[in-house]
């Protein structure tokens, strides 16, 4: 069931940005915090997440970027998410990300941003909360 | 003076016994009454025990001798310095990274940060260049000329190299895994601008198996990233012996939170595997080993930085020596290049950067800084770099040279009970991980199974968790925070216009030119990959008939492959 598993979280890095260091850390707090967590690789397109994101059924998607390509390659992995029916995944982003980005993200369909220097707790907690949540949502087996 | 033998004898020195006076009678009795401010001091990135005193106690402890273990500067085992003279002959070269944009772009920079007095500059590519990926490449929109220099042929290095040579010692250039391809891009540009190769040093960086560590700009899987960096060290002793062929950045392993030990020895081992790989091809050891660069990170804990450096001059002269038999001096002196770490800098409060880089470069300085040193700037973490940035940059390094005088004489610190203490730690245990991953299969194995990524992993984590629970303080980040302050990040957006007429220069080039000699230089290039004839000659003859960047590195990936790392390998 869903509900009793751990959380999933594929973790991802689009286009030429090769600074791992952030995810790494992420990868380490949610791991630690009993999540599974899943690592694409580097120089992803957004096709290549979205079929991932879907075939290890996912529940959460979370890009970590630090390179200017965010404002094209975010939405449009959104989009290709949506299109194939896979809306209900929690998409999270981080990394360098001016505050003037935001808003677009969040349009986009990112549910939160986590801009440089967001400490590992609270990413952690946001996704148990949202985690919980989902749980509540679903009627009991 | 304590002898080698002397440190097996049982009873403790003269030295020892005042030392244990000195704690109970003065010592404790005071910490009593004033209890220490920490509950454990330790060094910051080793987290070693620092201990409230050295003494000559604690040399004689570590067995420290100082014929053998300091002996004198420019003198085996060069723990006091290459030079003989150090830094009373000549300062290092001051140097600062540059790099982005068009040909002319960059040109102009450069041009501006010589007028400022340096005399050495880095050529960063952009990361579709350094991903060998033409700037047309659909997959690299948005980042063409952004994060460096765009080159897609060898006609965005002529217009780059609209430089007045004359000023310039070297250029270094990064751009690892098209190595051959850039360095082919370089001698024609050299060439057609009619610059003297022998007056003047290109550093090639070649620092593949470090892409494959932690900075992930790799191509090819790593056995072929060797192997083509090897063709590109080969070539340039034999073509352009006054050039360098390869540099070890440990500078890239300390920002991916290596400590002190791993840097010092993940970048021997690597610069091991270059050095087999080279003497496969039948040059010997005293021939290679003077050709290897390396450049290195100090960050704040000054005495780790210190004594790192020191440490690495004599790690590297027993490794050529007891492990090689190299027996000319240049191969047993390290040539390096030293600078700040960049991961010390922060975006909060970010004048506090110009404090931190001054005490960097002083460390570095003290440390031995080196042929050369170069300075990041205190707004790199929030932005492009503005010219005032550089200039203050740029004054730094005078200041630490000419006003404080730590340059005026020979390793000044030496003699330091906890110098050479520290010292003498970093070298045993460097020497100890060295073994272990020689005992492995060396550094291509380290990356092979992801030893190397795992382990700086693990300090990446480790050292964000220390700062979020505040046992290591950050002032600006979890110390003296300015409450509210904003924090304005600048990225460097790409103007549009550059990738536009980058691609429009591209495709009227690609129509111009001869495509039957760009085919038959392609297949020239595929057949010295598949055969393991060196890269670099017909890469050269493919550049000058303006074969591009990314066909180049596509002729390759053809015959090699592409290297796709998953969450073990990348220490993700």
């Amino acid at each position: 069931m869903a509900a009793q598993r751990p959380l999933r979280v594929l973790l991802a890095k689009l286009g030429m940005d090769t600074h791992t260091v952030g995810i790494t850390v992420v990868a380490h707090a949610l791991r630690e915090a009993g999540m599974e967590v899943i690592f694409t690789g580097l120089k992803q397109t957004p096709e290549a997440v979205a079929s991932a994101a879907i075939q290890e059924d996912v529940d959460v998607v979370g890009i970590s970027t630090l390179s200017a390509g965010h404002t094209r390659s975010l939405p449009r992995l959104a989009r290709l998410l949506r299109e194939q029916g896979a809306q209900d995944k929690l998409l999270v982003a981080g990394g360098v990300i001016p505050e003037e980005d935001v808003p677009l993200l969040e349009e986009a369909g990112y549910a939160r941003i986590f801009t440089m220097g967001t400490d590992t707790r609270e990413i952690v907690a946001y996704l148990v909360q949202w985690h919980r949540s989902q749980r509540d949502r679903e009627p009991a087996a | 003076m304590s002898r080698p033998g002397n440190r097996i004898e049982p009873e403790a020195s003269e030295a020892q016994e005042e030392a244990q006076r000195w704690e109970r009678e003065t010592r404790a009795p005071f910490v009593a009454s004033h209890p220490e401010r920490r509950e454990a001091f330790v060094t910051q990135a080793l987290k070693w025990p620092i201990q409230p005193l050295y003494t000559p106690a604690d040399l004689d402890a570590s067995g420290f001798d100082y014929a053998r273990d300091l002996g004198y500067p420019g003198e085996y085992p060069y723990t006091r310095g290459t030079q003989p003279n150090g830094h009373r002959s000549s300062l290092w070269t001051m140097s600062q990274v540059t790099g982005f944009g068009k040909g002319e772009d960059w040109a102009r920079r450069a041009r501006y940060m010589l007028e400022q007095g340096l005399q050495g500059l880095i050529l960063e590519h952009d990361l579709p260049t350094t991903n060998g990926y033409d700037s047309d490449n659909p997959l690299v929109e948005g980042e063409v000329g952004r994060a460096g220099l765009a080159v897609d042929s060898l006609e965005d290095l002529e217009r780059a190299f609209d430089l007045p040579f004359e000023r310039l010692k070297y250029l270094m250039s990064v751009c690892n895994a098209p190595q051959p391809v850039n360095l082919a891009m370089i001698i024609a540009a050299l060439e057609k601008k009619g610059v003297d190769p022998r007056r003047f040093v290109v550093h090639i960086v070649n620092g593949i198996l470090i892409e494959y560590t932690c900075v992930g700009r790799y191509i090819f899987p790593p056995v072929h990233g060797l192997r083509i960096a090897t063709d590109c060290i080969e070539y340039i002793i034999r073509n352009h012996p006054n050039w360098a062929p390869i540099s070890i950045i440990s500078a890239q392993l300390q920002p991916a939170k290596a400590n002190p030990v791993q840097e010092l020895a993940f970048s021997m081992a690597i610069a091991m595997a270059y050095i087999d790989a080279t003497l496969a091809r039948g040059l010997p050891i005293d021939t290679i080993a003077p050709y290897f660069h390396f450049v290195v990170n100090v960050d704040m804990d000054f005495f780790e930085g210190i004594c790192k450096l020191r440490a690495y001059r004599k790690v590297w002269a027993r490794l050529m020596q007891e492990r090689y038999g190299a027996k000319l001096p240049a191969a047993l002196k390290i040539r390096m290049m030293t600078s700040p770490t960049t991961i010390a800098l922060t975006l909060q409060q970010p004048l506090n950067n110009i404090g931190r880089l001054a005490i960097m470069a002083t460390a570095c300085a003290l440390g031995g800084a080196g042929e050369a040193m170069t300075t990041p700037l205190h707004d790199e973490a929030h932005s492009l770099p503005a010219e005032e940035a550089i200039r203050v940059g740029a004054a730094l390094q005078h200041i630490v040279a000419h006003e404080t005088g730590v340059a005026d004489t020979i390793d000044p610190l030496a003699g330091s009970y906890y110098v050479e203490s520290l010292t003498k730690q970093i070298e045993t245990a460097a020497m100890a991980e060295i073994d272990k991953i020689q005992a492995m299969g060396g550094a291509l194995k380290a990356i092979e199974t992801g030893y190397f990524q795992r382990a700086l992993g693990r300090e990446q984590y480790e050292r964000n968790r220390d700062i979020e629970e505040g046992r290591r303080k950050w002032v600006g980040v979890n110390h003296l925070v300015v409450p509210g302050e904003k924090r304005q990040i600048e990225i460097f957006r790409a103007d549009g216009r550059v990738e536009e007429e980058q691609v429009a220069r591209l495709r009227e080039l690609r129509a111009r030119r001869d495509p039957e000699a760009v085919a038959q230089a392609l297949e020239a290039v595929r057949e010295a990959a598949r055969t393991g004839a060196n890269l670099v000659s017909p890469c050269l003859a493919a550049v000058k008939v303006y074969a591009t960047h990314g066909e180049l590195c596509d002729a390759m990936r053809e015959v090699f492959g592409v290297h796709t790392p998953d969450s073990q390998l990348t220490g993700v």
